[in-house]
């Protein structure tokens, strides 16, 4: 796994982790206990939602209906009317890990809980996830790509002309890295000048910072996700887009 | 090295610190409060315009599936009632037909009845004719032949004779 070097700011720790010692695997054990207690949650909210389904949705139901138009919309609206569908989930399950992922780390108390080293925070603020999510991405639109057009996706690799295939394989390799940098850099970022100013002046001078931090971390989330849906839709479509002829 | 920032006392094991400043506590607090109050209420009115919403496009729904109902109901009512109509235009065109073919076989009968009554009256004449026509020739043949053997057989006494009975025959009339 990618160490991060440690870096030590008055009290502020970064590369400090809980490791976990899994064969020869050395895991970093916050990240575990964060990701499970997002994947939890959302477990958690989806059953409530769907539990007692009315034709009329109110209350929970109302708004998970809400958070799935939302991302059916963006799926749609990037991948395209015939193909969006089954991508839905995938789509809809990176939005809201990364969304729930930032949003507990911007908004619930972690520090609270003490850990033998390391702390608790956004499961997104390290890199192993982040690389985890784009490699995932990765592989949803190689089996998009050639689930839908067979080897006939190679053909995208010289187009629009042949001189572009070293930037179009340099491609695939760019994608995984932006998505996973851009994300991991953001949150981490941000946690990090919130602790910052906590540490220098700990009450309500953070608090525009800990807001814009909100907001970055909801656009994160969308940006991965409707990035996600973009490669997925050009994989699918091709660049020519021939196949609506 | 990062270690040394750490309470001895913390370092180890899992706890609970209830540092409130270094835990960011308050802001924390604060800002989910904000987030609680307007976030709430701007999610409270986008979730009730959505109910809403929702609950007038089914109210719509079945507005429109009770008018289709309705009209289908309608529809299949005049349907029966054309059944109906054409059941009804059928029997009598069969009642008029049967009339019909009753009264032109009751014609043709009677005129049937009254051709051969013609027939047989013609007949009874043309007989008539001919007989009468029959007669006629004998009776003129009779007078041809009797003229032609008169004046041979005939004598002054015969034709006395004659002449005296043909008297005595108009004097006995």
């Amino acid at each position: 796994m990618l160490m991060i070097h440690p870096l030590v700011l008055a009290k502020l720790e970064v590369g400090q982790h809980l490791y976990w010692q899994l064969g020869g695997l050395k895991l970093h054990g916050q990240v575990f206990l964060t990701s499970w207690f997002v994947i939890g949650a959302l477990l958690l909210v989806s059953f409530l939602a769907t539990r007692n389904i009315q034709r009329v949705p109110s209350g929970l139901q109302n708004f998970m209906e809400y958070a799935l138009e939302f991302i059916r919309d963006l799926a749609k609206n990037q991948i395209g009317e015939k193909e969006y569908r089954p991508w839905v989930p995938f789509v809809g399950t990176l939005f809201l890990f990364i969304f729930v992922s930032n949003w507990s780390g911007a908004l619930i108390p972690w520090k609270l809980i003490h850990l033998p080293s390391g702390e608790l925070a956004a499961p997104t603020n390290d890199i192993n996830t982040t690389v985890a999510l784009a490699l995932l991405t990765s592989l949803a639109y190689f089996y998009a790509g050639f689930s839908n057009r067979g080897l006939g996706y190679f053909a995208k690799y010289i187009e629009p002309t042949p001189i572009l295939l070293p930037i179009n394989i340099l491609e695939d390799f760019t994608k995984p890295l932006s998505l996973s940098f851009r994300l991991f850099g953001n949150i981490l970022a941000d946690e990090l000048v919130v602790a910052v100013l906590v540490l220098l002046v700990p009450l309500f001078v953070p608090l525009p910072v800990m807001v814009l931090g909100l907001f970055t971390s909801a656009i994160q989330a969308l940006i991965f996700a409707t990035l996600a849906a973009a490669y997925i839709g050009e994989a699918i479509e091709g660049h020519g887009g021939e196949e609506h002829g | 090295m990062t270690i040394g920032w750490l309470l001895a006392a913390e370092e180890g094991g899992f706890g609970v610190d209830f540092n409130i400043l270094e835990t960011n506590l308050i802001n924390l607090v604060i800002i989910i409060g904000v987030l609680y109050y307007f976030g709430g209420k701007f999610l409270g009115k986008t979730l009730s315009t959505r109910q809403s919403a929702i609950t007038t496009a089914i109210t719509e729904a079945e507005q429109r599936k009770k008018e289709a109902a309705a009209a289908l109901a309608e529809q299949q009512q005049k349907l029966a009632q054309a059944q109906a109509e054409a059941k009804k235009i059928l029997t009598e065109a069969q009642t008029t037909a049967e009339r019909t073919r009753e009264a032109i076989l009751a014609q043709s009968q009677t005129d049937v009845e009254r051709m051969r009554a013609t027939a047989a009256q013609d007949l009874t004449s043309q007989e008539a004719r001919v007989m009468r026509e029959l007669q006629q020739r004998i009776a003129a043949l009779a007078i041809e032949r009797s003229e032609a053997a008169l004046p041979g057989q005939l004598n002054d006494d015969l034709q006395r004779r004659l002449v005296d009975s043909s008297i005595a025959l108009l004097q006995g009339e």
